[in-house]
């Protein structure tokens, strides 16, 4: 029984941190840029979320709006962040990057309150009970948010047209190009889809803590890159099943060292060691 | 005839100007007397820590005006000098030598964390300034120097106290612990574990978390397997309301027992319906039948919007204390102020009688209890028995 409940613990955490790393991997890819104010756009997704669901009294309206708010806002900092800056070194975009999420910090603190703000909703008290093992509602919510967005995805990027070109470019864009598919489009897609699955998984974690405070994007901004470095950066694949085994070391990593180290320090042994062994990351197909 | 009369009024406008000027000197080097008394005053104002610093920042401004609208001290007004120290240790130094420095303060208020205090007190012990740190739990603090204060009992005295009421007081034994794995979580852990056999309390499990961290998932479902009468864990609101909730959440109906920085408001409205029942030790008496206590309350709330929590009442008691301080001192003077404090006796604060503090200037207090009932904090006894959790000596 515990090892089942610890298997639900790591699976719903690894799926949440594949919702949070996958935009930070698809713009690496693409830009080779680490965006780390990706953790900003995600913690955005989850102000949006609480707001307007508290002020609606519908969560659903409240996830809508966080889908369409944050893609915006992910678009407006590839043109007026990144862009200018591509000509060049990547660390100059990166340290940009790193500015805008220290600034996003101390902005969503000045408008919102040091206070953090919780759900009005009782979803996130909501449980079930299988035989003993407890499963929250909002566990669940992210299990299947998740997969139905990957399953989503996977079919976007190989049945359509403009997703297809969007695949080809991230691995090959000059001959994307020469196919006559726009690349500056098709950056402005990454952005939008990468930002509106960390608003949705911001919203979840939200709704996991029952609590949306300034500090809400610091698991992001360092254990997202960890991720996208382990699934062998710009991979997605690489990215889903660290995702995935991460959640899960750190899940039952806590039963061997978890009197002495917390489960972040778990995760971050867990990726040394995995580099030392696998220093290309899970796929290493692309290093850059 | 003319040029004379054109003359004497000028050599008397010439005398009047130096009368005017030797008054205007003399009203300038008297100023001092009557300037203000500043207080120096640090606490994280941005940055991660940022709502613990808002409070006492409230807190510590109403402390002065409530001061300065009754007449301040020995006839003059206190003004509070506020750096924002980030709750950084680098901050700290820099704005401790900021008030040293430029604003000449000789006494400060310190309402940041252990980290900056701890940071902060050698500076000021070294220029001679008197530092009562409010809420900052670093034995550090103390061991910096005779100038240094401290208004909040000790991690490990809480950590002892605690053991008292868990075995003693609600008389379980089999306890799960969960520490937040930064200097406040560990120290009042350590306090826990060290005198929890004296009161028969077997430790089935350890737990450590990071201060950033809210999914408690895996802690959880060990705890869950352990099957304890009772668990104790260090945190803040903002990870006790998580963790309670998801404690809670699993199934899990044993007595949760938090530390004391789970003393928020916030912390009831994060773990919703799950904080019924949550003890929190060395959380203040909101209850307590105490005028000035009430007035407060009322106040804070008007100004913040938001309950004050034990951060505030400390903050405002730790000012408080300051100016009692001069007062009895009857100077500004840092060393007299120092003696003062010292010899400290039943001083009143927000938080009920500071019996006084002890060679190392640690606090000498009654440590209380509350428990969340229908979603406002109730009190749950008090522990009185001081050498249970008697402060360090140095």
């Amino acid at each position: 029984m515990y090892y089942i409940d610890l298997a639900v613990t790591g699976v719903s955490i690894g799926c949440m941190y594949a919702m949070m790393s996958v935009g930070l991997t698809l713009v690496y890819g693409l830009l080779r840029i680490l965006h780390v104010a990706h953790a900003a756009v995600f913690a955005l997704g989850a102000y949006v979320v609480v707001l307007v669901a508290n002020a609606t009294g519908s969560l659903a309206v409240g996830f809508l709006a966080a889908i369409i708010v944050t893609p915006l806002f992910g678009m407006a900092i590839y043109r007026l962040l990144y862009e200018p800056l591509l000509k060049y070194r990547p660390d100059v975009p990166m340290i940009a990057s790193v500015g805008l999420l220290v600034l996003m910090q101390d902005a969503f603190r000045i408008v919102f309150g040091e206070q953090g703000i919780t759900f009005r909703s009782t979803f996130a008290f909501t449980t079930y009970n299988f035989a003993g093992i407890t499963v929250s509602a909002v566990q669940i919510a992210i299990v299947v948010t998740a997969a139905a967005i990957f399953a989503g995805l996977h079919l976007f990027t190989t049945r359509t047209r403009i997703g297809v070109g969007w695949r080809a470019t991230v691995s090959k864009p000059q001959i994307a190009a020469s196919f006559g598919i726009d690349p500056i489009k098709v950056r402005y897609l990454n952005f939008a889809i990468g930002s509106a699955l960390a608003a949705v998984a911001g919203g979840l974690v939200a709704l996991l803590n029952n609590l949306v405070d300034p500090g809400i994007g610091f698991v992001v901004s360092y254990k997202a890159l960890a991720i996208i470095v382990l699934g062998g950066l710009g991979s997605v694949r690489g990215t889903l099943v660290a995702s995935l085994v991460l959640g899960l070391v750190e899940a039952y990593g806590t039963i061997f060292i978890g009197a002495w180290l917390d489960r972040d320090a778990i995760a971050f042994l867990a990726l040394i060691v995995l580099l030392m062994v696998r220093p290309q990351g899970f796929t290493g197909a692309r290093t850059a | 005839m003319l040029k004379r009369s054109f003359h004497a009024p000028t050599l008397s406008a010439k005398v009047v100007l130096g009368l005017a000027s030797v008054v205007l000197l003399g009203a300038a080097t008297m100023m001092p007397a009557r300037a203000d008394i500043k207080i120096g005053f640090q606490a994280p104002l941005t940055g991660p820590s940022a709502t613990d610093g808002k409070s006492a920042q409230i807190a510590g401004q109403m402390a002065v005006e409530d001061i300065n609208s009754a007449g301040g001290v020995l006839g003059q007004k206190l003004e509070l000098v506020i750096y924002d120290d980030q709750a950084k240790s680098d901050q700290a130094i820099f704005t401790a030598n900021k008030l040293i420095g430029e604003d000449g303060v000789k006494l400060v208020v310190n309402g940041s964390y252990s980290a900056s205090g701890r940071a902060a007190a050698p500076i000021f012990q070294k220029a001679g300034v008197v530092m009562i740190s409010a809420y900052g739990v670093h034995p550090d603090i103390t061991r910096a120097g005779d100038f240094m204060f401290r208004l909040v009992h000790l991690g490990p005295p809480q950590g002892a106290a605690t053991a008292l009421y868990i075995g003693k007081t609600l008389g379980l034994k089999k306890v799960s612990t969960i520490t937040m794995d930064n200097d406040y979580g560990q120290a009042t852990m350590d306090g826990f574990l060290e005198a929890a056999s004296k009161y028969g309390i077997e430790v089935l499990s350890k737990y450590s978390y990071s201060l950033k961290d809210r999914q408690f998932g895996s802690i959880v479902a060990s705890v869950k397997r352990d099957n304890p009468d009772a668990i104790y864990a260090t945190g803040y609101f903002f990870t006790g309301g998580p963790l309670v909730a998801q404690l809670r959440a699993a199934g899990i109906t044993v007595p949760i027992i938090g530390s004391q920085a789970f003393d928020s408001e916030k912390f009831v409205e994060i773990a919703g319906p799950a904080a019924e029942g949550t003890y929190i030790v060395d959380s203040f008496d909101r209850d307590r039948k105490d005028e000035a206590l009430q007035k407060f309350f009322t106040e804070f709330k008007k100004r913040a919007g938001y309950a004050p929590e034990g951060v505030a009442a400390i903050t405002y008691s730790a000012v408080m204390l300051m100016a009692d301080g001069i007062k009895r001192a009857n100077s500004d003077d840092p060393a007299k102020v120092r003696d003062a404090l010292a010899a400290t006796k039943d001083f009143p604060t927000l938080e009920g009688s500071l019996n006084g503090f002890n060679s190392l200037h640690e606090i000498l207090m009654p440590i209380s209890v509350n428990v969340i009932k229908d979603g406002q904090f109730k009190p749950a006894g008090e522990i009185t028995d001081l050498s249970a959790f008697a402060p360090p000596e140095k």
